[in-house]
């Protein structure tokens, strides 16, 4: 049970290549784990409406995005800024793409965290391998 | 000025502007000094409240102890960790665990009548002026 507190971070814009839409886009903080079944994947995207994030698997790499809401601060003038808004975006390169199962990637957004999962194909997933005594 | 623009692009980089324009300075009269405690939060204003907004990301609003009296409001909770057992992680940056935050507020305002939502992972705290606060407009008699 962990007691331990939450702490502050700073959003970090995305490096490299820029995008064609003009405006600041953030990497999102991520867990990325495996096991059997495939690869899960959860992303921090407060703001964001479940509509309006993408996942891409092209070409051994992983992407996903989502563009926040701006209807939230509608009629509203800023006093004082913590921290920034923005688009987010993050790519992941997934070595052996092959092993996975590009059809059946699935994805959702709850709370502001978007949840993806990447099965592996059926040929794909890890074989006990017996060991034979002698 | 108000944030809304058609060309959503626009109005994001209205917003973004707005929001560099205050990134970094205190507010006094909210006590608030920077970005040290979890959860950080962005103040705005609108003619009849003030709204303060946090990043919640995974937090559900049954998770979100939030209280709000003359003068004072903190905001406490949790984010579970969550996810799958048996996973074997390549990264883990999200993080949980436990969090509580108080920041002053005006003394004009009516917190009786705050109302908060929690929604795509967004807090947002709305606390109405009193109405004697608000510009009251006064009719001028003709002589």
């Amino acid at each position: 049970m962990t007691t331990q507190e939450l702490t502050p971070k700073e959003k970090q814009e995305v490096q490299g290549s820029e995008q064609l839409q003009a405006g600041r886009y953030y990497v999102p903080d991520v867990d990325i784990g495996e096991d059997a079944e495939g690869l899960w994947l959860r992303a921090d995207m407060p703001g964001v409406e479940p509509d309006k994030v993408s996942v891409e698997l092209d070409d051994g790499t992983l992407t996903i995005q989502g563009e926040v809401s701006l209807q939230p601060y509608e009629g509203l003038t800023a006093v004082y800024s913590e921290y920034r808004v923005g688009n987010f975006l993050r790519r992941f390169n997934l070595p052996q793409s092959y092993r996975y199962d590009h059809e059946r990637i699935a994805a959702k957004l709850v709370d502001g965290v978007l949840e993806v999962h990447v099965p592996k194909s059926e040929q794909a997933k890890p074989r006990r391998v017996p060991v034979n005594a002698g | 000025m108000t944030l809304v623009s058609f060309d959503p692009v626009e109005g994001l980089m209205r917003l973004q502007g707005e929001l560099d324009r205050f990134f970094g300075k205190p507010l006094i009269d909210l006590g608030l000094t920077g970005p040290n405690v979890f959860p950080l939060l962005n103040v705005f204003t609108h003619p009849d409240a003030l709204v303060v907004r946090a990043e919640v990301p995974g937090i559900k609003a049954e998770q979100i102890r939030l209280q709000v009296e003359p003068g004072r409001l903190t905001v406490a909770g949790e984010r579970a960790g969550g996810g799958q057992a048996n996973l074997s992680y390549h990264r883990r940056e999200r993080g949980s665990g436990t969090f509580s935050r108080t920041i002053q507020l005006p003394r004009d305002l009516d917190t009786e009548h705050a109302t908060a939502d929690c929604r795509n992972g967004l807090l947002t705290v709305r606390i109405p002026r009193q109405a004697a606060a608000k510009p009251r407009h006064i009719e001028i008699r003709p002589a």
